[in-house]
């Protein structure tokens, strides 16, 4: 018999090995068991401060705990970089853009409230700061408002406009609003140019008002530090701003109901166009602040506010970031800032940049700069799994989508060898091998049949039939086991066998039927 | 003369497979029924061959040459390309335009030159064919009832004069009356060296109007079970695709 | 009657109105706010500037003037085509088709703006008139009959526009595919069925509109100069003919342009040239708020 083992090995191809998933780069920190439920909490409040999960390993048999959420720590260094940079490097000319970057970065963060979070698609935010501004200015002028005061006065500015622009808002498709809110720039910048009583000096700029950087010390280097402290603070509270209105009630129920299903979130009782107006408003009463802030920073009020150009400069700074996302908005205005003031030597190719910046953001990204990384995952995801669909033959029993989330990957094995080992047992199943069982349950079988049999004895309790004696050597009945402990089985039909042997058949006819159902 | 030759066919929307490797010849000539429940594929076998699903591959012959093939995404991309050859389908939905009125939806249908040319004269035949459009030729579609979408969209389907022509289920939501009047009217169209499918649900409309059976089940196509059917009792013909076994 | 202020208003709803109506029609039939139309109207401004240096020699005759005006017009439909490659093409298909399509413009007018600034500098280049040759054919400075004197570039504009509107709008009308660009709109799914391919008619909608753009330039640069950020105004009183009319209302936008021009007539008047934009848009803002669909919602219920 063992001569026959001269032939050659048979040399099988592996089968190629298709990519599932992906890596995701963990930073794991081992942890003891004791320290398993200690966090560290903001005081009085139940949010931790990083945000940290922790569970089990089955590789390394331990407990193990991550950073589940590391943007709170990317934004940590953003701001402290921010802060510092500037502060440390103290030239004048870096001091204005980073001053001008933080009130730029303020007016978008509300713009994308207005935008991305209430979903109303208006132009006329710089329009907002703007008159704000000049409110600001005008009263410092004529009324000799202290600088404190430019805050409150400059948000009900911002309010009242912003109440002028809601009211269309609600009769007007989307595209109509957006073109008229372009039209409230143009209206405040003839006013503005023709209106005498503003005062306006050259080219329609309030210039001369109050501000909170003291006149003597405004053009030092101690002045501008202060400014830029000033603005960073201005930074922080509109991102506070942005956190609070978006990421709290306001801001989850306008996500929830998305504008096509505006009706059906109105009928489960969320006010839908009630929060919208509440989130437009606190917008505009925040890009009121901006302004007068504006006003006491330049200590005067320019047209630029009402003009096209800027508010381009402003749009493309969010489309280059992406709208929807906080550091969209803040990382979009750095870079186009930046391009903006530090290379206005280079003239109009600058703004060519920006615009072929914008230009390939809006062809190639879904979501910006910040929305990269997820489209990218998400068009793999896609590409991969129609490519799986047309390739596969085998129904599997697990999706390869799944695996990467079993986290216990022999789980994945069990029921693969499981599915190979039912097919090749279905195979063995036959008239005969059903006659030799009913001829003798127990006693010697033949090499399939016992497979069979063996196969079915290692299954799993749940569910398992078993027979059942209501009166010994009498009267028996088949039944299904539950698996649980203190659950009795269930009966499965009324039938009573009266030998045993026939209950044994009943038992493995039921199993084979089962197996073959799979 | 095989007019429309499909080989391992498969087809689907994004992870879903819908179709699995179809095989099947359409001889010119020759009226053919496409039976089976819903969900199974009927209407993505249609929209295959005209290039509307979100993925196929496998290979697509008319008259030779290829006019399917592997393709990964985008959907309706290849579509006009396919239609100018020669190809029309008048899905389920009707996909008609509810801004033109009955006579611009039928001129829509004459894409090329020379049917735009004719367009009158093929409109009169259509009109023929559906004598109730006669009346309604300059109404706004949106006004219509179901039945008559349904006819105008066969007709737009007719008037660029086809050579394959792919009916997705006709009686979907007519009236029984309606939908058999359509069905005969279906029957009357003159398809020359042609050929027409017909995806039906219910058996008894198409039953001895179409020369072929083919049955649908689970993305596979079962050929010829007009046979099947008659076995046992061809007075009680089964009216649902549910009652056969497939 | 103020004859002068009359024919002044036609004369710039003629020419605006071109611009309105290309931008009502390419949102009726594609779905895309085109925002670039200024830079197409810049470019066609170029494009004849250009020809009247190098290809004719001053005082202009009459084929001269055909030469400017058909370059002015041909540059106007390749940038029409080009913002349809940039802005059109690449987008269509992919989710949230208005604002992308519509962010695409602004950036393309943004950047062309910059490039005509690099290119042919930041000072204004005049246009010579284009009807001066018919002024000279038939030896009478202006058209005159009765109490009325027009000059003959006002003539000549609203005749120019309103027989160019006349046939494209016939076209779009009666035309195969004028029938398959307003299919298209209404049905994609349907379109596609009926051998309408969305890209190549897409195309052509933005040509025929970037050739009426480039009419436009040609008509309006007689009055105007040329220069980087020529398009903008132009685009604003285009924008606000295409709100008033009701977006994708093409009779809407043909009323509305006679009112806009109108408006910018007396504005100029009474008020001067600075408050003429400013008075557009209380206009539209007035009947927007009475009228959310604009004249053309107006016209569909009476029509109903």
């Amino acid at each position: 018999m063992s001569t026959e083992a001269s032939k050659e090995p048979v040399v099988r191809e592996a089968p190629r090995q298709q990519l599932v998933g992906r890596r995701r780069l963990l930073l794991r920190i081992p942890v003891h068991a004791d320290r398993t439920f200690r966090r560290r909490r903001w005081p009085w409040s139940k949010t931790s401060v990083v945000s940290v999960s922790g569970r089990f390993n089955p590789k390394t048999l331990g407990r193990e705990r991550f950073v589940s959420h590391k943007a709170p720590l990317w934004w940590l260094v953003f701001l402290v970089l921010t802060l510092a940079i500037p502060l440390i490097a103290g030239t004048d000319k870096i001091l204005t853009i980073a001053s001008t970057f933080t009130i730029y970065a303020s007016i978008n963060l509300m713009w994308m409230l207005i935008m991305g979070t209430a979903g109303i698609f208006s132009l006329a935010s710089l329009a907002v700061t703007g008159v704000a501004a000049y409110t600001a200015c005008w009263m410092t002028i004529n009324w000799s408002l202290p600088w404190p005061l430019m805050f409150p006065v400059g948000a009900v500015a911002g309010l009242l406009v912003g109440v002028i622009i809601a009211i269309p808002a609600r009769r007007m498709d989307g595209m109509y609003y957006a073109l008229l809110t372009l039209g409230v720039s143009e209206i405040c910048r003839a006013y503005a140019l023709q209106a005498r009583w503003i005062g306006a000096q050259s080219q329609g700029s309030l210039s001369g008002g109050g501000g909170f950087i003291p006149d003597d010390i405004r053009f030092t280097a101690t002045g501008q530090r202060i400014g830029y402290i000033a603005g960073f603070l201005l930074l922080l509270a509109a991102l506070a701003t942005y956190r609070l209105v978006n990421g709290q009630r306001l801001g989850l129920l306008l996500r929830a109901s998305q504008k096509e299903d505006e009706a059906v979130s109105e009928s489960m009782g969320i006010d839908f166009q009630r929060a919208r107006l509440a989130v437009f408003l606190i917008s505009s009463a925040a890009l009121g602040v901006i302004g007068a802030f504006y006003a006491g920073y330049f200590r005067a009020a320019s047209l630029s506010l009402f003009g096209t150009d800027l508010l381009l400069l402003l749009f493309a700074m969010i489309v280059i970031g992406g709208i929807g996302r906080a550091e969209g908005a803040v990382v979009g205005t750095l870079v186009v800032t930046v391009i903006d003031r530090y290379f206005i030597d280079t003239g109009a190719k600058r703004i060519l940049l920006v615009a072929i910046l914008m230009l390939i953001s809006v062809l190639f990204t879904r979501g910006g700069a910040f929305g990269l990384k997820d489209q990218w995952q998400e068009l793999r995801a896609k590409r991969r799994s129609s490519r799986r669909a047309a390739r596969s033959t085998r129904r599997g029993q697990v999706l390869p989508e799944e695996a990467p989330d079993i986290h216990d990957k022999s789980l994945i094995y069990q029921r693969r060898y499981d599915h190979a080992q039912r097919e090749h047992l279905k195979a063995l199943i036959n008239d005969d091998l059903m006659e030799e069982h009913r001829r003798s349950p127990t006693g010697l079988h033949s090499e399939n049949l016992e497979r069979v049999m063996l196969y079915f004895r290692k299954n799993d309790l749940a569910g398992k039939y078993c027979v059942y004696a209501i009166e010994p050597f009498k009267r028996y009945r088949i039944v299904a086991l539950s698996g649980l402990p203190g659950v009795p089985p269930r009966t499965i039909d009324d039938r009573v066998y009266t030998t045993i042997d026939d209950a044994y058949h009943a038992v493995f006819l039921r199993r084979v039927n089962d197996l073959r159902s799979r | 003369m095989t007019l429309l030759e499909i080989k391992g066919l498969s087809a689907g929307y994004g992870p879903l497979r819908v179709l699995h490797d179809l095989d099947m010849t359409l001889e010119s000539g020759e009226r053919v029924g496409l039976v089976g429940l819903n969900g199974h594929g009927k209407s993505t076998l249609l929209q295959a061959i005209v290039g509307l699903t979100g993925w196929q591959s496998g290979s697509i012959l008319l008259d030779g040459n290829e006019i399917g093939g592997r393709r990964m995404h985008g959907a309706g991309r290849t579509t006009p390309k396919i239609v100018r050859k020669g190809v029309a389908l008048a899905p389920q939905g009707d996909a008609i335009f509810p801004g033109l009125t009955v006579r611009q939806n039928l001129d829509s249908g004459a894409f090329s030159a020379r049917a735009w040319r004719e367009r009158r004269k093929r409109r009169e035949g259509i009109l023929e064919i559906f004598p109730p459009l006669a009346k309604l030729l300059d109404q706004s579609v949106g006004t219509l009832s179901g039945g008559e979408r349904r006819m105008v969209s066969l007709g737009r389907a007719f008037m660029g004069d086809p050579r394959i022509f792919l009916v997705d289920e006709p009686s979907l939501g007519l009236a029984p009356i309606i939908s058999r009047a359509v069905i005969e009217a279906l029957g009357k169209i003159d398809i020359g060296d042609g050929a027409m499918i017909i995806a039906e649900q219910d058996l008894g409309l198409i039953h001895g109007r179409v020369d072929r059976m083919l049955g649908m089940h689970a993305g596979e196509l079962k050929q010829d079970i007009g046979d099947a059917l008659m076995v046992g009792h061809p007075e009680q013909a089964p009216t649902l695709a549910s009652e056969i076994e497939l | 009657m103020d004859w002068f202020v009359v024919t002044s208003a036609l004369s710039l709803a003629a020419m605006y109105g071109l611009l309105g109506i290309g931008i009502s029609l390419t949102w009726s039939s594609i779905g895309m706010l085109n925002l670039a139309h200024g830079f197409t109207f810049a470019a066609a401004g170029y494009g004849a500037w250009w020809a009247s240096k190098n290809l004719v020699k001053a005082p202009t005759s009459g084929t001269d003037a055909l030469i400017v005006g058909g370059a002015g017009i041909l540059i106007g439909v390749i940038g029409g085509l080009c913002v349809g490659l940039i802005a059109f093409l690449p987008l269509h298909d992919r989710p949230n088709f208005p604002i992308r399509s519509l962010i695409a413009t602004l950036a393309i007018s943004l950047a062309g703006t910059q490039v005509f600034l690099l290119w042919f500098g930041p000072l204004n280049k005049p246009l010579p008139k284009v009807f001066s040759p018919v002024a000279r054919a038939l030896d009478r400075p202006k058209l005159e009959f009765g109490p009325i004197s027009i000059t003959w570039d006002r003539v000549g504009a609203i005749v120019c526009a309103t027989l160019l509107c006349v046939i494209v709008l016939t076209w779009v009308r009666l035309s195969r595919r004028g029938i398959q660009m307003r299919a298209m709109m209404q049905n994609p799914e349907g379109a596609a069925l009926v051998g309408v391919s969305v890209r190549s008619t897409g195309m052509l909608v933005m040509g025929i509109c970037g050739g009426m753009a480039g009419l436009s330039a040609v008509l309006l640069s007689s009055t105007f100069f040329v220069s980087p950020s020529a398009g903008t105004q132009p685009l604003a009183k285009g924008l606000v003919i295409a709100l008033l009319g009701g977006l994708g209302s093409v009779p809407g936008a043909v009323i509305a342009s006679v009112l806009v021009g109108f408006t910018e007539a007396l504005t100029a008047k009474y008020f001067g040239t600075g408050y003429t934009l400013f008075a557009q848009y209380v206009l539209v803002f007035g009947v927007l708020i009475v009228r959310p669909r604009g004249i053309g919602g107006l016209l569909a219920q009476v029509r109903e």
